[in-house]
This record gives C-alpha cells, sequence and structure tokens, in this order.
C-alpha cells in the first residue's frame, strides 16, 4: 500500500517535473521563430476549414492522430491573434500548430546531436507512420521523371527546408483553385469514410510530376467502388488544375505535398 | 540526463511527422461531370443494313443518343455539345487526342464502333479518362438489332458504375398505370416502358379498374389489384405470355400486393369486415399466412431487401404511420413520430432506407427515413404525390403527382416524376397519357 | 347500491350533456352551407332507393363512424329492405383524395362495413349486403375543394339486383 502511493507519488513528480521543464521549452520556441511563419503557418488548414467543413476536418483529424503522437497542449498564445474572431480554437487544433513547428533552424547543433542519439527510435516511428502506408500502397499513376522517393522524410530533408506549411494566403489561393477543379462524383455514399490523401511532388511551377494515393490498396478492395471513383476524381482534379497555384518562392517546402480529399461534408450538406 | 533525452525524444517525434505539408480539400464542384459521348463509328455497309432493318438513318449516332439522354437525366454527368468535338468517330475511338477532347472540358470520352455481323447488331465501347490519357474500360455486345435502345442503356449502365462506384438503373423498365377520362370515370391500363419513357406497351384493355401493379424481382411477372367483375382481388401477371391469375381470391377485398425479395412469396392487404390485415401467399403451394391480426387498417406492406423485415402502414395509433416487423409478425415497432400522416412505405434495395409519402397540412411529401424511423428528409412537397418506388441502385425514386382541379374537376393531370435521394434533379417521366403508380423494375441485364 | 347507482346514472347523463353542447356547439361555429363540421350534409349528389330513402350516407375525414344523419338516413333504408326482402344490396365505400390510395382502399372498405353494421342492427341479414371500396378511385365531385372532397367521403348503397 505504502509502495504504491510511494509510486504514484514519484510519478507525480515525474510528470510535475516534465511539464515544468516542458513549458519553458515550448514557450520559447515561437519567439525564436521567424514571425511570419509561426503565425500564418497555424492559421492554415484548421481555421479556413472550420465555418465550413467540421465534420470532414474531424475526420481527417482523426486520421492525424492515430498516425502522430501528441505530446503537449500548450499552445504559444500569440498565434490566436490571427484567428477569425467566430473561430474558437479547439484543444485539438492547438496540438496541430505545435506539431506542425519546425524548430531545427533555431539551435541546429543540439537538436542534430540528439536525432543522431535516437535515430534508431526515429526511423522506427515514421516507418509506422508515413512510409509504411507510402511503401505498401505504392500508387501506379505517376509520370515518368521521378527518382526521389517521397516517403523517405528523414531527417537530412527535414535540415533543408527553411520552414514547414503554406502561408494562410498561399494555401487558400491552392485550396480555392482545386475547389474549382474538382468535380465530386455525386453518386458515392454519403454515410462512407470519403477521405483520399494524395501525395504529390511538384515541379517549381507547380506543374506534378509524380501523384501517389495513400491508401492505394483500398482502390482495388472489394465494396470499396466507391473509393475508387473518389480517388479517380481527386486525381482528375489535380490534373486538370496543373500547374498549380503554388508559392512563387520556397520550393523546397513545397515540393513534396499532400493533399487530402474529403467529400463528405459537401455530399451529406 | 536520461529524463531530458526522453523529452526531447518525444518533442522530436511529432516534428517529423508533420514534415509533410498537408492541405485538406473539403469542397468541390457538384456540378454534372463534363463528359463527351462520341457518336459511335459505323461503316457504309454497316449503316445501309440497319437502315432497312430498323429504319435508323445512323444507328452509331442513335445509340450514342440514348447514352447522352441517359446520363444527362441522371444529373450527375453534364454532356457535351457534340458540335464542338473535334475528331472523327472512328478516330476517338482508336486512339483518341486528349488534348482536343481537354480543350471542350470534358473529362471523360465514351466512344464506340457499331457493325452489322451476321444479321446481329455488335457495339463496342471506349470510357477514356481524358485527364488521365487512358482507357478505363472497353466491352463489346451482339444482339439482335432490335434491341438496340437497351444496348445504349447498357453503356450508360456500365459508364454510370465505372464513373460513380454504384450499379447503374438505366437497363430498367417501369410498369404504371396508364389513366385516362374523366375524374369521375378514370379509364386505367397497365402499361410498361422503358426507363427513358420508349417502347411503351399496354398490358390490359382498361375494361376494368387496375392499381398498383408491382415487379417481381426477376421482371418476369407483375401483381396488382384488378376490380375483374367488381371483386377487387390481387392479380398475378406473367408479362411475357400475358397469362393472368388471381392469387387473392379471399372472401373480401385484397389490395396492395408486393413480392418477396425471393419471388417466391406475394404479401398483401386483405380486408373483411371493415378490417384490414396483411397476408402472404406462397406462390408454389399456395399456403396463406397471415402476418398481422389487430383491428386496425394495416396495409401497403413491404419487405426488405433480405426478407426478414416488413415495413408497413397501420393506423393502429389512431392516424396513419409507418410500422416495421418481423416478417413473421413479430416485434412490432413504430418507426414515424414526426408530425402529419404517414404512407406507402417501401424498403430501399441497398435495405438502409424507407421511402414513404407524409401527408401534413394539406400537403404532400415524398421523403425518406431510416429503418429506425431517425433521420427523416423530405424530398419533395406538392399538392397531391404518393407512391415512391425505388430505382435497382436506390439513388433514384419514381412517384406520381397529381394537379390540382378547380372546382368544376377541371385541370386535373397525374404525371410520374422522378427524384435523386439528395432532393435535386427532380424530373417529370414523358408518358403518352396521364400516369400513376409507377413500379420500377430491377436491372434487366444483370 | 341504488346509491351509487343513481350517481352513476346521474354522472352518465352529464357527460351525455356536455357530449351534446360540445356537438351544438361545433354546428353552429362551422356549419357553412352544406357542410358540418367536414361532413356534407346537403343533398346535391344523393340519389333516392326509394321515395324518401336517401342512397348514401357521409363522413368526416379520416372517420369511419356515422352521424346522427347517417344514422337516420341507414335507419331508412333499414325499413326499405326490410319492406323490399328481395332486394339485395351493395354498399359502395369511398374516400377523397386526400390520402394515400391503399390506405383509402381500406378506409373505404371500413366506411362501407360501419353502415354495413348499422343495417344489421336494425335487422337485415349480412346475406343481402355485400361490401365493395373503391377508395379514391370514383369521386362524384372531381373538385379539389373541402366540398368536394367531403361529397367523396361517402358510403353508397346499390341495388345489386
Amino acid at each position: 500500500m505504502n509502495r504504491n502511493i510511494f509510486i504514484s507519488f514519484g510519478l507525480h513528480i515525474f510528470l510535475v517535473i516534465i511539464t515544468a521543464m516542458s513549458l519553458p521549452f515550448l514557450a520559447k520556441k515561437p519567439i525564436d521563430l521567424p514571425p511570419i511563419i509561426s503565425v500564418e503557418l497555424i492559421q492554415i488548414s484548421d481555421k479556413t476549414n472550420i465555418p465550413f467543413a467540421p465534420k470532414a476536418k474531424k475526420i481527417i483529424e482523426k486520421v492525424k492522430e492515430k498516425e502522430k503522437k501528441l505530446i503537449s497542449e500548450q499552445a504559444p498564445p500569440k498565434k490566436i491573434k490571427k484567428q477569425k474572431p467566430d473561430a474558437v480554437p479547439l484543444p485539438n487544433e492547438k496540438i496541430k500548430k505545435i506539431k506542425k513547428i519546425k524548430d531545427e533552424k533555431q539551435n541546429p547543433e543540439k537538436v542534430e546531436t540528439e536525432i543522431k542519439q535516437i535515430s534508431e527510435f526515429e526511423k522506427k516511428e515514421l516507418f509506422d507512420t508515413n512510409s509504411i502506408a507510402a511503401l505498401i500502397d505504392k500508387s501506379k499513376t505517376e509520370s515518368a521523371e521521378t527518382n526521389k522517393k517521397l516517403d523517405k522524410v528523414t531527417q537530412d530533408q527535414d535540415k533543408e527546408m527553411d520552414f514547414a506549411g503554406l502561408t494562410l494566403s498561399e494555401e487558400d489561393a491552392l485550396k480555392a483553385q482545386i475547389f474549382g477543379c474538382w468535380s465530386i462524383p455525386l453518386g458515392l455514399p454519403f454515410n462512407e469514410d470519403l477521405l483520399v490523401r494524395i501525395k504529390l511532388q511538384l515541379k517549381p511551377d507547380g506543374s506534378i510530376i509524380k501523384t501517389e494515393i495513400l491508401d492505394h490498396a483500398r482502390m482495388n478492395r472489394p465494396g470499396q467502388g466507391f473509393y475508387k471513383v473518389l480517388a479517380e476524381s481527386a486525381l482528375r482534379a489535380i490534373k486538370l488544375c496543373q500547374p498549380l497555384r503554388v508559392p512563387s518562392t520556397g520550393y523546397e517546402r513545397w515540393k513534396d505535398m499532400q493533399l487530402n480529399f474529403d467529400a463528405r461534408e459537401m455530399l451529406e450538406g | 540526463m536520461l529524463l531530458r533525452y526522453l523529452f526531447i525524444l518525444l518533442i522530436i517525434i511529432p516534428i517529423k511527422a508533420f514534415a509533410l505539408i498537408e492541405v485538406d480539400i473539403t469542397r468541390g464542384n457538384l456540378n454534372p461531370l463534363p463528359v463527351a459521348v462520341s457518336p459511335l463509328s459505323i461503316d457504309n455497309e454497316s449503316k445501309e443494313n440497319f437502315k432497312k432493318i430498323l429504319k435508323q438513318e445512323d444507328l452509331g449516332s442513335e445509340i450514342s443518343i440514348v447514352v447522352e439522354n441517359n446520363l444527362r437525366q441522371s444529373g450527375l454527368f453534364n454532356p457535351l455539345d457534340k458540335n464542338a468535338f473535334l475528331q472523327e468517330p472512328d478516330v476517338a475511338n482508336l486512339k483518341p487526342r486528349f488534348e482536343d477532347w481537354n480543350l471542350i472540358k470534358a473529362q471523360a470520352l465514351v466512344t464506340g464502333k457499331v457493325t452489322f455481323v451476321d444479321e446481329k447488331l455488335r457495339v463496342e465501347f471506349r470510357l477514356w479518362d481524358v485527364l488521365a490519357g487512358k482507357e478505363m474500360m472497353a466491352l463489346a455486345f451482339t444482339t439482335v438489332p432490335s434491341n438496340w435502345r437497351r444496348v445504349g442503356h447498357i453503356i450508360t449502365d456500365k459508364v454510370y458504375e465505372r464513373l460513380t462506384g454504384e450499379k447503374g438503373y438505366f437497363d430498367t423498365r417501369i410498369i404504371y398505370v396508364s389513366e385516362e377520362g374523366p375524374k369521375t370515370k378514370r379509364i386505367k391500363k397497365l402499361a410498361i416502358m422503358d426507363q427513358d419513357g420508349f417502347n411503351n406497351k399496354y398490358l390490359t384493355l382498361g375494361n376494368e379498374l387496375v392499381l398498383t401493379p408491382r415487379f417481381s424481382p426477376t421482371n418476369q411477372m407483375v401483381t396488382y389489384l384488378s376490380y375483374f367483375r367488381n371483386l377487387p382481388r390481387v392479380y398475378l401477371l406473367d408479362i411475357e405470355t400475358g397469362m393472368q391469375e388471381v392469387v387473392g381470391d379471399f372472401p373480401g377485398m385484397t389490395f396492395a400486393p408486393r413480392f418477396s425479395p425471393d419471388g417466391k412469396k406475394i404479401i398483401m392487404s386483405f380486408a373483411k369486415d371493415g378490417n384490414s390485415d396483411i397476408y402472404t401467399m406462397d406462390l408454389e403451394n399456395r399456403i396463406v399466412e397471415r402476418i398481422t391480426n389487430h383491428p386496425s387498417i394495416d396495409t401497403s406492406p413491404s419487405y426488405s431487401p433480405d426478407g426478414k423485415q416488413i415495413t408497413f402502414n397501420s393506423d393502429r395509433s389512431g392516424y396513419q404511420q409507418i410500422y416495421v416487423m418481423d416478417s413473421n409478425g413479430k416485434n412490432v415497432k413504430r418507426i414515424s413520430f414526426g408530425n402529419g400522416l404517414y404512407g406507402t412505405p417501401v424498403w430501399s434495395p441497398r435495405g438502409d432506407l424507407i421511402a414513404f409519402t407524409k401527408l401534413h397540412k394539406g400537403k404532400f411529401y415524398i421523403g425518406v427515413m431510416r429503418t429506425d424511423g431517425k433521420g427523416e428528409r423530405l424530398l419533395t412537397e406538392n399538392f397531391y404525390q404518393e407512391a415512391p418506388s425505388w430505382s435497382p441502385n436506390g439513388r433514384v425514386l419514381i412517384f406520381y403527382r397529381e394537379t390540382k382541379t378547380n372546382s368544376k374537376g377541371e385541370g386535373f393531370s397525374a404525371k410520374l416524376w422522378s427524384i435523386d435521394l439528395t432532393g435535386y434533379n427532380e424530373k417529370m417521366v414523358e408518358t403518352e397519357t396521364d400516369a400513376s403508380d409507377p413500379s420500377w423494375s430491377s436491372l434487366l441485364s444483370d | 347500491m341504488n346509491l351509487s347507482k343513481n350517481l352513476k346514472n346521474g354522472f352518465l347523463i352529464l357527460m351525455a350533456c356536455l357530449v351534446l353542447t360540445a356537438c351544438a356547439t361545433k354546428k353552429t361555429s362551422t356549419t357553412s352551407g352544406q357542410m358540418q363540421g367536414d361532413t356534407y350534409t346537403g343533398t346535391d349528389t344523393v340519389k333516392e332507393l326509394a321515395k324518401g330513402v336517401p342512397d348514401r350516407v357521409f363522413f368526416a375525414t379520416n372517420e369511419t363512424v356515422l352521424t346522427t344523419a347517417s344514422r337516420e338516413t341507414l335507419r331508412k333504408q333499414a325499413g326499405w329492405l326490410r319492406k323490399n326482402s328481395d332486394i339485395n344490396v351493395v354498399l359502395e365505400g369511398h374516400a377523397d383524395e386526400r390520402g394515400t390510395r391503399e390506405y383509402n382502399l381500406a378506409l373505404g372498405e371500413r366506411r362501407a362495413n360501419s353502415a354495413k353494421d348499422y343495417l344489421m342492427t336494425y335487422g337485415i341479414s349480412s346475406d343481402r349486403i355485400s361490401v365493395l371500396s373503391y377508395g379514391k378511385e370514383r369521386p362524384v365531385d372531381s373538385g379539389s375543394s373541402p366540398l368536394a372532397w367531403s361529397k367523396n367521403r361517402r358510403s353508397v348503397t346499390v341495388k345489386a339486383n
């Protein structure tokens, strides 16, 4: 009995320490970041969606949550300032914001050493999430040029990136373009999971080098005919929109991109 | 130190996972998909042959028009104007120049070829993904020339299935009641036509009142109510042979018939002494089984596609409402609880929805609800309309609508209408005469 | 015992009075020419089976209960049938167009049967009466108005031979 209390006490202390350590650590990050990026990047995937697609967002987030570990609920306070007045951030969004923050540039040395030491574990984790799906479900729809494996998002590649994400306006421009190109197949059952994730590799002018459907295996599964139809419609949308309205600068950060097509909200609407 | 590592590790992993930019596309346009249906190519010799047999100037072009009209009628596709096509049909069928089709904004392209082989009609067609620049499907059919419209319907079904992910409903027929004459002395005949209104045929002469025809699952038989000799009874009609027989010769009125999903039974209402209950009759051994036993009116029964349940209409609560029960009559549950009266429940072929007619504040609605009664959606409202029947893929409902008459009884008409499950794409189905009580067949070729 | 019986009778009378007053107020408030409530009371469409014997009775919307007037009509018919014991009749039940077809067929059957039951309580053998429902298939007034509908909600007694 006493021992249990002791253990519990110890764990609680541990937790408190972690929190105590993480708080300043996290709080520092955004300050170090180039301000434009940190602010705008957050807005994006969450905010622009909220008024239109609460349901779709939920699904997307569910999928994401499955793949990614959450670590902290702490949000940098200043991020809120650009939000639309009616869009109250949910806890989930805050988590995502943090996850998106890239901090390699701030103190490369330190991080690098850490990375090396944990690299074994790291790889495994990545494998679990992105690579596995990508490796198994390799889409056949790709144009010739590519040699680089998209799914090998490793440390080296990360370091090349200045920062991650598109600015709000950049993302909106891209979304608006694809909205116009995507003819949602109207016959789909609206009660199914209708999320198609497509990885793109882009040229600097926004034309497509390669497209890859992440759940490609699902396309040929019996009873999932509608998924194939949806995936094909998404591919058509990308083709039709080509070249994509990508930012004129920062090719490195968006040369690989993932588009999550979710028709559910439209079909339910 | 270890703690610190652990901590940093925790921080870093998710960052890595998020390295890729993700953009969520949650909106698109719900405009019908632009499709180009190229006239099917046809060689001169075949053209002459078909002209002789079918009196059709250019059969290739005629079949493509069938396809085009079907696709347009579905509301899911936008067939593009043929005048804008740049490529000749024969060239397009071999290897389309996708840039040309892209130019007119076609996303899919249908091409094909018609030939006359051994007195038969041979049609091959291809479906192309214009944007991906690849063939999505290629099929060929051989049939008697008089079936040429059906070939068009079958092609549409294949294209529809390939592009929407669900089965089509074009190679189907509709049986209905053709109506003529003044409202007080309406002459009614059974009639059957293709889903697009062509090939209309009358099955009865109009000497007696006929109502509520319904197809058997194999489309071979029809069950309906006839007032032959002023005795309202359920009849069975073989469409091919024209043979008719009474199935519900009970000492009272039998009405509201429907087939069971296996086609072996007919379920119907039997009214005697002011009480209507639901019965089934086995068509093989003629054994009659009583399903409901209640002093209220129980009518309009309809089986679930698996045959395990029955939905029906009853006023046991005091007013017309919709109920669901097991096929043996047990577990009766009321499922309609909205305002107003509910009638004519019909189980969808997919099994997840029940379509109904609702009467509320002097208006009639066609709607759907889930089989537990939740999720009620009203698709269309009008002065008078009722009797929805499902397309075989469960996507479209056909029903009939009557217009209001003035005090002299003028201005009356009854027409068939169809509407999507979404509530969009409401369209009148053209019929030679006034029409009511439509029943949609299953796919003829499947 | 007696007391309680008296009380009970008194209560019944009171209730009857209340019901009647309810009827009375209804009469005055909703009578509009040829309708009472929404039951037809006119004679436009009514034919006679014999002198002073109307051939049909009318019903309120969705109702199969006979009104006082209907019962009077049916008593006359019963008297006529008793006098002409060689005549058989068909009771044709009808509904208005404001209902689904199949339900209305059942409703018409029920209306005809409630007329039949009443005739039987006045001594007419059920062998002489058959019942036929037309639902809403044979309106007598083809208009789409409350008045037209009230004329169509009916049970018509027709000579069968």
